[in-house]
């Protein structure tokens, strides 16, 4: 039987809180990251795009260890922010907000980008030719023939986030209702030996990302589908 | 309607090279072998490729200069692409009014979507998908779509060449009639001489990457670089009934009788003078010195030789003829030519075999 405490829920809500933030950010940073990359002939993209990938590669504590230097009380973000009488962002919700938002980036960025190559320019002439200009082409052309990208773009990022861990304890460290996300919080549970707490949020996450996995698959393959057509 | 251009673009080994001013009536094809330019040229004009340097002005409206650069959404130009462009996400009814919903207040209305879809038979697509038209369905909706942004210039780019030769022979009654009916310039990029011959007013000639030459259809016809994929000749006539089943055509003074096409004597009476282009091959043509009674050839016109051209086959020769002030080309042996004495200024018959009716 589930029997979650009060500290329990109170992580799940920011989990949910964190991925949602996340998701929203990234789409709205990720966009024009993915038209840049599709219609840039820069010698700069190669670079952005090896960026871009980065955290794929990267143990999530290196991606940590550096957004805790830039973003601490002694880093140039988190100094700054203190010198104009501000709060730094280590060990807070902000600081994972924004360590999320890197740590996930690629993961909004690729399905997006393959979307946007998948449609070619020739949509977008013709929308031209007709009298769009590029914010109108943004709404009448790109959004509704690139949807299924940005469907997966999205879920991919929320269950991405959802499982993030490495980046969170390193930068945010535990603190419950400010940093202490699920993951961490398992973490936490297992060290105490509390097993049975553990077990329950531990398969509560395997099942809900199984079904995130589940619908993004089901979607593509429809998407698929459709563009073929 | 003036269309000036200024452009240079190199791009490896491919390089075009125009500076001309191309007079827009009716239809003008740009007319070329495949690699010549013409598209490159056509996407230029349209703005959807912007060349360093270029210079393009249509009427007074200067669309590129210097650091001056006019969007192609606010160059109110109409574009047909060879291959189906029409959004998938839309409806055919949606895909026409796509541009006719973004029209920017002011702009006279000259084609209504009714009327636009009378003109190109659309009624029975209009709540299809694009992808359950056929290919020639397809061009002809992109083709109402553009009309219906109200363009002041009409671009084809090889409109025809992905559809089979029945979609072809569809689409082709329909771009005579927007030519006829709506009075909007258009450029119409080809290298199928028969689908310009049908269609164009006037042609201009690429090469190589720049622009040969351009002038009316019929005189370009007389062209030795057109001649050599089979001469031709243009021949605009007036028609004044239909009598025996025979559309009875003149030319300037002078009489000529075709088999009138079925649809027509079918709706015997329903003909109103009309001019037709006649296509006539160049080796569809005699010459005689004098007018033959015992010829089963009936149309006889009398001609005057105005030059001798060289012809792709080492043996024949051109002939150029003036006819009531429109020129005519037949192929003739050198041989024949001598043994008539043919010579500039001569006055004789040509006997025309099968001729092709637009």
């Amino acid at each position: 039987m589930l029997q979650l405490s009060a500290q329990d829920w109170q992580a799940i809500q920011l989990t949910l809180k964190l991925c949602l933030y996340t998701t929203a950010i990234l789409l709205l940073l990720g966009t024009p990251l993915a038209w840049w990359l599709s219609q840039s002939q820069s010698k700069l993209r190669t670079a952005i795009q090896a960026i871009v990938a980065l955290p794929l590669v990267l143990p999530p504590t290196v991606l940590g260890f550096y957004l805790l230097l830039l973003l601490g009380p002694h880093g140039a973000v988190g100094g700054t922010l203190q010198q104009l009488g501000l709060p730094h962002l280590a060990f807070s919700f902000s600081g994972i907000l924004i360590g999320s938002v890197i740590y996930s980036l690629p993961f909004t960025v690729q399905p997006l980008l393959e979307s946007f190559r998948r449609m070619g320019p020739r949509p977008l002439e013709v929308a031209a030719t007709l009298g769009a200009g590029k914010l109108d082409q943004l709404f009448s052309v790109v959004l509704p023939l690139c949807r299924g990208g940005f469907i997966v773009a999205a879920t991919l990022t929320f269950a991405h986030t959802l499982g993030e861990f490495g980046v969170i304890l390193m930068l945010g460290g535990s603190i419950p209702g400010e940093t202490q996300v699920l993951s961490v919080l398992i973490y936490d549970h297992t060290e105490a030996m509390n097993y049975t707490q553990a077990h329950q949020l531990s398969l509560g996450l395997l099942i809900s990302a199984f079904v995130v996995l589940f619908i993004v698959y089901g979607l593509n393959r429809r998407f698929e589908r459709e563009a073929v057509l | 309607m003036t269309l000036a251009l200024q452009l240079t673009v190199k791009r490896g080994a491919f390089s075009l090279q125009v500076e001309h001013s191309l007079p827009l009536q009716g239809i003008t094809a740009l007319f070329g072998r495949s690699g010549c330019g013409k598209t490159t040229l056509l996407r230029a004009i349209a703005g959807l490729d912007r060349h360093a340097d270029a210079q393009i002005r249509f009427n007074d409206t200067v669309w590129q200069q210097g650091k001056h650069f006019v969007p192609v959404h606010q160059r109110r130009i109409g574009m047909v692409f060879q291959e189906s462009s029409l959004l998938p996400h839309l409806s055919v009814e949606q895909n026409l009014l796509y541009g006719y919903r973004r029209l920017v207040k002011g702009i006279t209305v000259s084609m209504l979507p009714e009327q636009v879809i009378e003109l190109l038979a659309l009624k029975p697509l209009l709540k299809q998908h694009p992808e359950q038209l056929s290919g020639g369905q397809r061009q002809r909706v992109a083709l109402g779509r553009a009309l219906l942004s109200q363009p002041q210039l009409l671009l084809l780019d090889e409109p025809l060449a992905s559809l089979d030769q029945q979609s072809r022979s569809e689409i082709l009654p329909f771009l005579q009639r927007i030519a006829n009916h709506s009075g909007i310039p258009m450029l119409l990029v080809s290298h199928q001489l028969d689908d310009v011959v049908k269609l164009a007013d006037n042609l201009v000639l690429m090469q190589h990457g720049s622009i040969h030459s351009q002038g009316s259809l019929p005189q370009q016809l007389l062209k030795p670089e057109l001649a050599a994929s089979g001469a031709m000749s243009l021949l605009y006539a007036q028609c004044s009934g239909i009598k025996h089943h025979l559309l009875q055509l003149h030319i300037g003074q002078q009489p000529l009788q075709l088999p009138a096409p079925l649809f027509l004597t079918a709706a015997a009476g329903a003909y109103s003078p009309l001019t037709y282009r006649l296509r006539i091959q160049a080796r569809d043509i005699a010459l005689s010195l004098t007018k033959l009674n015992d010829s089963s050839v009936s149309n006889q016109l009398q001609v005057s030789i105005t030059g001798f051209n060289p012809a792709p086959h080492p043996a024949e020769t051109l002939v150029q003829l003036n006819l009531e002030d429109q020129p005519l080309q037949a192929l003739l042996t050198k041989q024949s030519v001598e043994r008539l004495r043919l010579q500039v200024g001569q006055s004789v018959y040509a006997q025309i075999k099968a001729v092709a009716l637009d």
